[in-house]
């Protein structure tokens, strides 16, 4: 049943207010800026700290030396009963000896897991995490090539619809600032070695590789709040459906055909639990590298072994590396299917509202909901929500 | 799905004869821009709390209803003209421009229509701007550039020429005083050659709710206070202030202290009207230009006082009461105090509403917004709020102390068919006298 | 000259000479505005009204918190973050010291990552707000956003740096504060300081009216 309130939006918006800017440009103007200030502190640290680099920098102000006191003189006469190739072979196992230094994990030489981690992050985590992101930019590229924009069949009706409330924009483009922020920095810090200090030299990463780690130390615990609001937030609604089968099975219309889809579709969903399985495993092992001396008591040993707490960061290295790029990948879909693959979608991010056609076609069934449970207050929504007055 | 209500009245189509002269409401802001104004518009963060307060904002959730908003004719003129460091921002093109009478006229019904001048925006204002004396200043430099409702306007010019806004002239008094005198049995003093206290009438009172005229004239008699209504000046009501016409309020003012002087009255009772009291007790002296001659009360400050000297006794009642708190006379007014101790006298069952006090929300016709023929249905609309108010307390009997509010309500209540009688403060005490 | 020699020598005292003349020339230009007498009759003292109405509007007060709540938790989040990483962060404290000779206890770290977290999300959060709540859309203009972004890049440089291994990045920060305070007398910034007159004014108008507002 179409809305008894049928008014035009374009001439309604044009009727509104003059102050009233379109939020859209305003929003991308934001983020733009965002991504300005990050550069802009980039630029600006590698013109100045190239050539003078040896003299501008400094240990950091928290920098901790391993030179301990002077202990009693070291006992002579150390013949065991192993060779001397078995004792190295220990050694380079990872075998705890005895030492002075009574601090946990000081009984170990040579400390094997590190070596493993080291190899598994440089020969595997690192190549295939760059492949994949690289992969999937070059598929959205490929892509926009070939389809281009997937436009709106039917034209604009003019009529919105309400698709977004106020409080989840708000938290949806915290959560998106956030991920830029840690995104850019955590970048630099995962593939800043390999791919940018061959570029801009030693002197140049160190100033960026400083600030990108600091940028993202602080803003991480700020991301796991939002990751958290994000979940309450959107968690209505996101649950898996029958429908969602048959989408898939439809191949989300890109098949050709229609696919059924709710409010959310199946791609939809499915980010929204791969962003919140990846928020979870991302803020844990944050944490974990964050506060590597305050691990709860369990977890501290004080042995001459290895400590646990260092196997545990070699691991969280590890998953908060490979969270990050399962993330970023989805994200780049997620980006690319709301502002430059699809009309008519950030709009619904943006002034909240998304137009009666579009939501036909993308979401039929919610958008059938919608209409026969229109109350008079929604149409008052959308009758605000076409004046400009989202 | 039924029709929607009208959200907003539509703004009156322009008379096709009115000349808009920008250049006087430019002049008009830039003299009335004091450090005051000035702190106000450098304060305003645009941070829109305001509009979680305003009772227009409240019913319609249209943001142009936004408090802050009407800020914005004078914030153009003192960021042009006035604001300090503007010099530097002109060199660099960085001022706002002139203002111009199609923008004038696209904020006419955010300055008028819809702002009852009720201050509940500043309690919620980070800054504490009072937006009601900055809309109060922009009407009258919105009235200086030949804008303005017109029959606002009238009511003023009508008080000018007639002696009221309703065609209460002094003849019209006389009789209608006579007339409830012999009907009601009860002395009203009218023109006596001297009195310690002269009463002053609001013409909604005289001509719709005469009642209240009889209960004051009970109550001043029963505390034994030698009274007097003057033909003189009797009008309290000042639609010269509401309009934005300082010439006509200054008129208004100026007759009233020449009725008190010449009976020489100590004191001036101001019925129950609430921007009445504002305009005489808070801005009478600055409008005249000299101290006032005499003490302003209102009528409930007046009773209040009596009760507390013994002077009047009331017959307690069990019934419950709610009261309504005029929002000149409350929040802006300060008498908000005075009110509960005659309630407290008046019935052992009184229940505030929520909010209430100086908190409380607006009856959606202050400010001359009563008179404003447009704003009709978007006061009616805000009339709502009240009747949740009032029935989430449950009272029998909902009383008020401002013929205003009174008159705003009950039109609002017809509208809306809410059953609901309201009530004047006076008028329920005058029943319950003791003798 | 190096680009910290720069930020730290004159560009510093051209940004601080701005930002106090400037500050002074507006704040005295708005009293010097001046304001006529009131002739009624007070019932209670102006004075005691300005200074119940600068207390009181720091806090929620006439039972409008729900509704504000928003604004009360990212509001009161930035500005005591602000606040605390203004006057007490490591760093600033000992710039501090380094040009008056007074100094005084600063955070220690966790209390500047609370701090810095609050500052951030609050800040954040009420651009957000700013952007997609069709009141405040109305409402801003450029310089609110404007001075929302200079914040923001002040802090977001000053974390940058916060290693304090860099020369290049503490000049960076520098000298985004010195765009800042060359910005903010002729900016809504100014907020900062009006505040007072605005409660004042009002607070006193009411005061001596018997209320509090």
């Amino acid at each position: 049943m179409p809305s008894p309130i049928a008014l035009n939006a374009s001439a309604l918006r044009a009727a509104a207010h003059p102050a009233a800017r379109p939020v859209a440009a305003w929003l991308m103007a934001g983020v733009m800026a965002l991504l300005l200030a990050v550069f802009v502190t980039v630029a600006l640290a590698l013109a100045w700290a190239g050539p003078a680099a040896a003299q501008t920098v400094r240990p950091p102000a928290n920098a901790t030396t391993n030179i301990l006191p002077p202990g009693p003189d070291m006992q002579g006469g150390v013949l065991g009963n192993l060779s001397d190739g078995t004792i190295w072979h220990n050694i380079r196992k990872g075998a705890a000896g005895n030492s002075q230094d009574l601090r946990a994990g000081s009984g170990v030489l040579i400390q094997s897991q590190g070596d493993d981690w080291r190899l598994i992050r440089d020969r595997w985590v690192l190549p295939i995490a760059w492949k994949v992101l690289a992969g999937v930019l070059a598929v959205l590229v490929v892509y926009y090539a070939i389809r281009g924009r997937i436009k709106l069949k039917a034209p604009r009706s003019g009529r919105v619809i309400p698709r977004f409330s106020l409080v989840e924009r708000v938290v949806h483009w915290f959560v998106a600032s956030l991920f830029i922020l840690l995104g850019v920095t955590g970048l630099i810090i995962l593939f800043g070695r390999p791919f940018l200090l061959p570029l801009i030299g030693p002197g140049a990463f160190a100033v960026l590789a400083s600030a990108a780690l600091q940028g993202h130390n602080l803003f991480g615990p700020i991301f796991i709040v939002s990751i958290g609001a994000l979940f309450f937030t959107f968690a209505r609604g996101n649950g898996f459906r029958w429908v969602d089968l048959k989408w898939l099975l439809k191949g989300g219309g890109m098949l050709g055909g229609h696919a059924s889809s709710g409010r959310y579709n199946f791609g939809e969903k499915s980010w929204f639990w791969w962003a919140s399985l990846c928020g979870l495993a991302l803020s844990l092992s944050g944490l974990l590298l964050l506060f590597p001396d305050h691990l709860p008591g369990f977890l501290q040993g004080a042995s001459a072994e290895v400590p646990p707490e260092r196997i545990l960061m070699q691991w969280a290295t590890l998953v908060h590396a490979i969270a990050a790029t399962a993330f970023i990948a989805f994200g780049l879909g997620h980006i690319y299917l709301g502002t430059i693959g699809m009309e008519g979608a950030l709009e619904g991010m943006t002034r909240g509202t998304v137009d009666e056609t579009w939501a036909w076609e993308h979401h039929d069934l919610w958008y059938e909901d919608h209409k026969a449970g229109a109350s008079t207050d929604t149409s008052r929504a959308e009758v605000r929500a076409a004046a400009g007055d989202v | 799905m039924k029709d929607l209500p009208d959200t907003g009245p539509a703004t009156p189509p322009p008379a096709p004869e009115r000349k808009i002269d920008a250049q006087a409401a430019i002049d008009h802001f830039i003299q009335g821009c004091g450090s005051h104004i000035g702190s106000y518009l450098d304060a305003c963060i645009h941070c829109g709390q305001c509009s979680q307060a305003c009772h227009f904002h409240e019913v319609t959730q249209d943001p142009k209803y936004t408090p802050a908003l009407k800020l914005q004719p004078i914030t153009r003129v003192y960021k042009r003209h006035k604001a300090p460091l503007s010099g530097v921002k002109r060199m660099l093109g960085l001022v706002p421009p002139e203002l111009t009478p199609e923008y004038l006229q696209e904020y006419e019904e955010l300055i008028f229509d819809s702002c009852t001048l009720c201050g509940r925006c500043t309690e919620v204002c980070p800054m504490g701007i009072d937006i009601a004396s900055v809309v109060a200043l922009s009407r009258q430099a919105f009235v200086a550039a030949g804008l303005g409702p017109p029959d606002l306007l009238q009511a003023a010019e009508t008080s000018r020429d007639k002696g009221s806004p309703l065609g209460l002239t002094a003849e019209v008094l006389r009789d209608r005083i006579e007339w409830l005198s012999d009907d009601n049995e009860v002395e009203i003093p009218l023109d006596s050659e001297t009195a310690d206290v002269l009463v002053t009438v609001s013409s909604i009172e005289m001509m719709k709710y005469p009642d209240s005229i009889v209960a004051v004239a009970k109550l001043m008699n029963a505390a034994g206070v030698d009274w007097t209504i003057s033909t003189k000046g009797y009008e309290a009501t000042n639609f010269g202030y509401l309009a934005g016409r300082g010439d006509i309020a200054k008129i208004m003012i100026t007759r009233l202290v020449d009725a008190a002087e010449s009976v020489g009255a100590k004191l001036l009772v101001i019925p129950e009207c609430g921007h009445a009291y504002g305009a005489m007790r808070w801005t009478g002296a600055n409008i005249l230009g000299r101290p006032l001659p005499f003490e302003v009360v209102h009528i409930t400050e007046f009773v209040a006082q009596m009760i507390r000297d013994g002077k009047l006794k009331l017959r307690k009642t069990e019934e419950s009461v709610t009261y309504h708190d005029p929002c000149q006379i409350s929040r802006r007014g300060g008498a908000t105090a005075d009110a509960r101790e005659i309630l407290a006298a008046y019935s052992s069952d009184v229940r505030e509403m929520d909010p209430t006090g100086n908190h409380n929300w607006c009856c959606g016709g202050g400010g001359g917004v009563q008179a404003i023929g447009t704003a009709a249905d978007l006061r009616h609309a805000v009339f709502q709020i009240k009747i949740n108010q009032v029935e989430a307390t449950g009272a029998k009997t909902f009383v008020s102390a401002c013929a205003n509010c009174r008159l705003t309500m009950d039109e609002s209540r017809e509208v809306l068919h809410w059953p609901q009688k309201v009530q004047s403060l006076v008028e329920v005490l005058a029943d319950r006298l003791e003798n | 000259m190096s680009f910290l020699e720069l930020t730290q020598g004159p560009l510093w005292y051209l940004a601080s000479a701005v930002f106090v003349i400037g500050v002074l020339w507006r704040l005295i230009g708005i009293l010097r505005l001046g304001r006529s007498t009131d002739r009624s009759v007070a019932r209670a003292s102006g004075l005691g009204g300005a200074l119940k109405a600068i207390a009181l509007h720091s806090v929620p007060h006439g039972g409008n918190l729900k509704r504000t709540l928003y604004h009360f938790l990212t509001g009161y989040g930035f500005h005591l973050g602000l606040f605390v990483l203004l006057f007490f962060a490591a760093p600033h404290v000992a710039f501090i010291k380094g040009l008056t000779g007074f100094g005084w206890t600063p955070l220690p770290r966790w209390g500047f990552l609370i701090a810095a977290e609050a500052a951030f999300a609050g800040l954040i959060l009420m651009w957000l707000r700013r952007m997609t709540d069709p009141v405040m859309r109305r409402l801003s203009d450029a310089d609110d956003h404007i001075a929302t972004w200079l914040v923001f890049v002040v802090m977001l440089t000053g974390c940058l740096a916060l290693q304090e291994a860099h020369d290049s990045l503490r000049a960076l920060h520098l000298l985004c504060v010195e765009a800042l305070m060359i910005y903010f007398p002729f900016s809504r910034l100014m907020h900062a300081f009006t505040f007072l007159f605005a409660r004042a004014y009002t607070g006193a108008t009411y005061g001596r009216r018997g209320v509090t507002p």
